[in-house]
């Protein structure tokens, strides 16, 4: 489904991404681990084309190129087809939750009116949010937003959807709401890539885990393996580490 | 008060208020619309980044801001014509007020777009909407909002800084008040009313301002419509 190849990403002098070999198979739900500025959401944001890479090669259903030589058109064909969940929400400020949900639908889709907003309402009913599709996010909580910012990302119907920290901005009694959201779309066999530091997440709900530590990726394997066995000494390092400050 | 001086003040006030409506407001409204405008390309050419023009905006910007009005009205009515340029002096006036004030205005409208988060464009664009559609759809409404009370407070000076203009032979509020000074020889009260007349006029701007502002949607908040309509998406 979602492939990119040797990929490198430098800041500067930084070396972020050294070499990273990554992939989302469809209905996947792959969790990607690793410590603070390890250079989880600079993969993300190459793959979506946010940051550009200074190498490597991506396919994503069906179409292969060198991500350095991609058009503009090509970048926004691509980008048609993921959605992302950002950390801090990025809902439109200006727009209503129903209108951030059928912007992309109205604008970019070009779906007519009456058929974007019948999936606006489902979608919005889906993350339990139809109640509030017209109040603002300034009037939302961060739970809310969040919910919302998922069903504008599921509304277009995108092949994977990639999701960075989508709970750390939260207070620690909303990050359930969200991550029942989460779990209802990876059981109904949605693509996702997400970074998560949420370790029951990955343990009970991704079919994979990916552990990244200084811009590699060290271990990729089954939670249930990831968690008893983990390979590198990084990862243990890092589980160690979790489990000690939070108690799992 | 003399019965003299009343008599004066009654007889000037409809001048002084004809001269307002007929020369000060359409001048402001003018000099506003054409610096909103110039503006705006100042700003965006420096958003965009586009090479050389930018730079010129920077320039512009840099010598507009960085001299005084009144010295810019002056070369504009009384220095061209030296090198072949003869202006009238209701055109110069607006030439040198709209070039003054849109240095200004770009400067308040680059900033409120550079306000709103680059989140928003990134949202944007995982959305599938190319820039342009962002830029006028999510960025372009939310700095309009930001900006909106600078702007507002640059028409109010606006409205003041045209009395420079009596310098220049327009005759408009102020220059009419200084005419009938003269002829009765009481400026004191004369140049008291045609200060009055202002502030009427920028009374009544502040009020349009808080109206706008509550009218416009722009709290991002639904609250009231909803309270009206019940129902979300009835
Ligand atoms: N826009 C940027 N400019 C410069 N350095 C950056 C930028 N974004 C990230 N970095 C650096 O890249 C490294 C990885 O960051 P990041 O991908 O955010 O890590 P993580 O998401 O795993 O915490 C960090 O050292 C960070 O300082
Ligand atoms: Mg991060």
């Amino acid at each position: 489904m979602l492939e990119v190849k040797n990929l490198h990403k430098s800041f500067g002098e930084n070396e972020v991404l050294k070499g990273i070999d990554f992939s989302v198979k469809k209905g996947e739900v792959v969790a990607i681990l690793g410590s603070s500025g390890s250079g989880k959401t600079t993969l993300l944001r190459c793959i979506s084309f946010l940051e550009r890479a200074d190498s490597g090669t991506i396919s994503l259903d069906g179409f292969e190129k060198d991500m350095t030589e991609l058009t503009r058109r090509e970048v926004r064909m691509l980008r048609m087809k993921m959605g992302f969940v950002f950390q801090e929400y990025n809902l439109f400020r200006n727009k209503t939750a129903f209108q951030n949900v059928t912007e992309g639908l109205r604008i970019a889709q070009k779906i007519p009116a009456d058929k974007a907003r019948e999936t606006a309402v489902n979608v919005l009913k889906k993350v339990g949010m139809l109640e509030r599709a017209d109040y603002y996010p300034d009037e939302l909580s961060g739970g809310q937003k969040q919910r919302v910012a998922i069903a504008r990302a599921i509304a277009l119907s995108p092949k994977v959807i990639l999701f960075d920290e989508p709970t750390s901005a939260l207070d620690p009694e909303l990050t359930g709401e969200v991550l029942e959201v989460m779990k209802m779309l990876a059981s109904e066999g949605t693509t996702m890539a997400v970074v998560t530091h949420e370790m029951g997440f990955a343990r009970d709900v991704a079919s994979r885990v990916v552990f990244m530590d200084g811009g590699k990726i060290t271990d990729n394997r089954a939670p249930a393996e990831f968690f008893s066995s983990p390979e590198s000494d990084a990862a243990r390092r890092f589980l160690r580490r979790m489990t000690s400050d939070r108690g799992i | 008060m003399s019965e003299r001086l009343l008599d004066i003040l009654t007889s000037s006030f409809p001048k002084l208020l004809l001269a307002c409506i007929k020369v000060t407001i359409p001048l402001t409204a003018i000099v506003f619309a054409l610096s909103l405008i110039l503006g705006f390309l100042l700003a965006l050419v420096q958003i965009l980044d586009i090479k050389v023009l930018k730079q010129l905006a920077r320039v512009y910007i840099w010598i507009f801001r960085g001299t005084p009005l009144l010295v810019q009205l002056y070369i504009v009515f009384f220095g061209l014509p030296s090198i072949g340029i003869t202006l009238d002096a209701f055109p110069a006036a607006i030439i040198a007020f709209s070039l003054n004030s849109a240095a200004y205005n770009a400067e308040t409208i680059r900033s409120a777009i550079m306000s709103v988060p680059a989140g928003q464009l990134e949202a944007g664009y995982m959305v599938g909407l190319g820039y342009g559609q962002i830029m006028r759809r999510i960025v372009l409404p939310q700095a309009a909002r930001v900006a909106f009370p600078t702007l507002s407070n640059s028409v109010i000076s606006l409205t003041k800084d045209t009395s420079l203009v009596a310098s220049i032979t327009v005759v408009e509020l102020f220059k009419t008040a200084q005419q009938i000074a003269a002829v009765y020889f009481e400026p004191f009260a004369l140049y008291c009313e045609a200060a009055l007349i202002y502030l009427l006029l920028n009374t009544l701007l502040t009020f349009l301002q808080s109206y706008l502002e509550k009218r416009l949607v722009w709290k991002y908040s639904a609250e009231k419509k909803r309270r009206k309509k019940k129902g979300a998406l009835a």
